[in-house]
């Protein structure tokens, strides 16, 4: 491979020479890869570490199915945000405004931005309660991890930024070490992935409440402002989709393996009877039974989880407000030439960094109540994501849903909706699954 | 473009990056407006305005309930 310097359009084009039709398309697809792997490992953020753990540890591996469920709709939804960005070049938060005009626009900032905050005083706590079990106090470990987070996006080059952030999905792959070494039944791993089983219990309210945490956590409404902004911000092109697919299709299914081997860990946890309210607590009980590297190993990657989940979930509120403010917002662009959009990711990770270091937050409340938040908003962004996928005064024939894309899109809406109005008559007639 | 064939030897691709490649055009929303208020637009963000307003009071009792603060009000 040579690199030349081409001049094809008038203007000077770096490109990577290649012989065989294999290489192009290897290296077209790394060239593209990045976003699609990020937006899905992301998400398995403090939050949702957090929630498969308690998945595993209250009921053992009898939800590793609705992994399962959400591995298509996962994919579904991000291969509609991606071809939007590609189609559009803009960010989600742009398109809302200029379709659906100001109030639906502002409505939709102010949640993402509101929820996204939510999230990120998660992100923080699960760092402090992390890095506290391994000896580090959180006025140590909360302002350096927050300085770190910053110092990781003002190099002024997305690029950068995309190398770290894949390097620390890469990270997550320990998880799959983690589930050997606490040895499940693999059959039985097998049987509950394929099969829905009935807990001991069968149906309750506090069932319900984790099945739809499961939900709200794997697809989470920032992604949807996230990887489209991401994938304006590198700038993919049209032919560049089918590759953003595979992207998006590779970052899907990690994902819910690594979610899987979460919830084998946390069903170590059920299998001895550990009662644990956070993944700290239950990598600490584990120690003794399981040897350091399982404890040190939850522990750091729910670290790794957190500084993931906060970089992307920053960026998309940073991304988003810039859209609509019509700063400049963009990480190719240095800390003066974007300073709203920087200003935006600063302040978002050092309020929820200081909000974190008030003593006695109730943590586990927060992070609960914000993957339910997130499943009860999600609808409404996805709503506005198949109504922009409709409009063919905008993308034409060539992006829009196929009906196939309608008849899956809407049926992810109905279960979407009918999750959320389980919770609604859960919380109303709170003994109606008791 | 995503690959092109070297036009001095064409057994050659030479893969670009997309951030080292010429812009392409877009679909723009350029003079466009706003979206056209077909029915299904018109039904999606009733219903849409209607969900999130019980959604929201579901949510508040149940985070004021989980907090303790509704059996403190009775």
């Amino acid at each position: 491979m040579t690199k030349p310097q081409l001049d094809t359009t008038g203007m000077p084009v770096v490109g990577v020479l290649v012989r065989r039709t294999w290489q192009k398309h290897l290296l077209t697809f790394l060239m593209v890869f990045g976003p699609g792997l990020i937006v899905m490992e992301a998400d398995n953020d403090a939050g949702a570490v957090s929630t498969y753990m308690q998945a595993g540890g209250q009921y053992g591996m009898h939800l590793l199915w609705t992994l399962v469920v959400l591995l298509p709709i996962c994919y579904f939804v991000q291969e509609m945000v991606a071809r939007l960005g590609i189609a559009t070049g803009k960010g989600h938060a742009a398109m809302i405004y200029e379709r659906f005009g100001k109030w639906w626009g502002r409505f939709s900032l102010i949640d993402l931005l509101i929820v996204n905050f939510l999230t990120l005083v998660t992100e923080f706590a699960a760092i402090s309660l992390a890095l506290s079990a391994l000896g580090v106090g959180p006025w140590i470990a909360v302002p350096v991890s927050a300085l770190a987070l910053i110092l990781m996006v003002v190099t002024g080059s997305y690029l950068r930024w995309e190398r770290i952030v894949i390097a620390l999905c890469l990270l997550d792959l320990t998880w799959f070490g983690l589930a050997y070494v606490v040895h499940p039944d693999w059959a039985a791993v097998g049987a509950d992935t394929m099969l829905p089983t009935m807990p001991e219990g069968g149906i309750t309210g506090s069932l319900v409440f984790l099945v739809i945490a499961v939900v709200g956590t794997t697809i989470a409404p920032w992604q949807l402002f996230f990887q489209q902004s991401c994938v304006a911000e590198k700038r993919l092109r049209f032919a560049d989709l089918k590759w953003a697919r595979l992207d998006t299709l590779i970052g899907a299914v990690f994902t819910v393996a690594v979610a899987g081997a979460m919830m084998l860990v946390g069903n170590y946890g059920y299998q001895h009877h550990i009662v644990f309210e956070d993944p700290a607590q239950l990598a600490l009980a584990l120690g003794p039974i399981a040897g350091t590297f399982v404890r040190n190993g939850v522990l750091l990657l729910m670290v790794n989880a957190a500084v993931l989940g906060t970089t992307a979930i920053s960026l998309a509120s940073a991304w988003a407000y810039g859209e609509v403010k019509g700063w400049e917002h963009s990480l190719h662009k240095k800390v003066w030439e974007a300073p709203g959009f920087y200003a935006t990711y600063i302040v978002c990770v050092a309020a929820a960094a200081a909000i974190v270091l008030i003593p006695r937050m109730p943590l586990q409340l927060v992070i609960i109540s914000v993957q339910v938040f997130a499943g009860l908003i999600l609808p409404s962004a996805i709503i506005f994501l198949q109504l922009l996928l409709n409009d063919r005064e905008l993308l034409g024939e060539r992006w829009v849903n196929r009906p196939w894309n309608n008849a899956i899109n809407w049926t992810i809406i109905v279960v979407l909706f009918a999750l959320s109005l389980l919770l609604a008559a859960q919380v109303m007639l709170p003994n109606l699954f008791n | 473009m995503a690959t092109m064939q070297n036009s001095f030897d064409p057994q050659y691709y030479c893969v670009i990056h997309p951030l080292d490649d010429a812009p392409e055009e877009k679909c723009s929303t350029e003079g466009l407006g706003q979206i056209a208020m077909t029915p299904t637009v018109r039904l999606s963000l009733k219903v849409l305005r209607g969900y999130l307003i019980l959604m929201s009071i579901m949510l508040l009792y149940h985070v004021l309930d989980l907090a303790g603060i509704v059996h403190q009000l009775r």
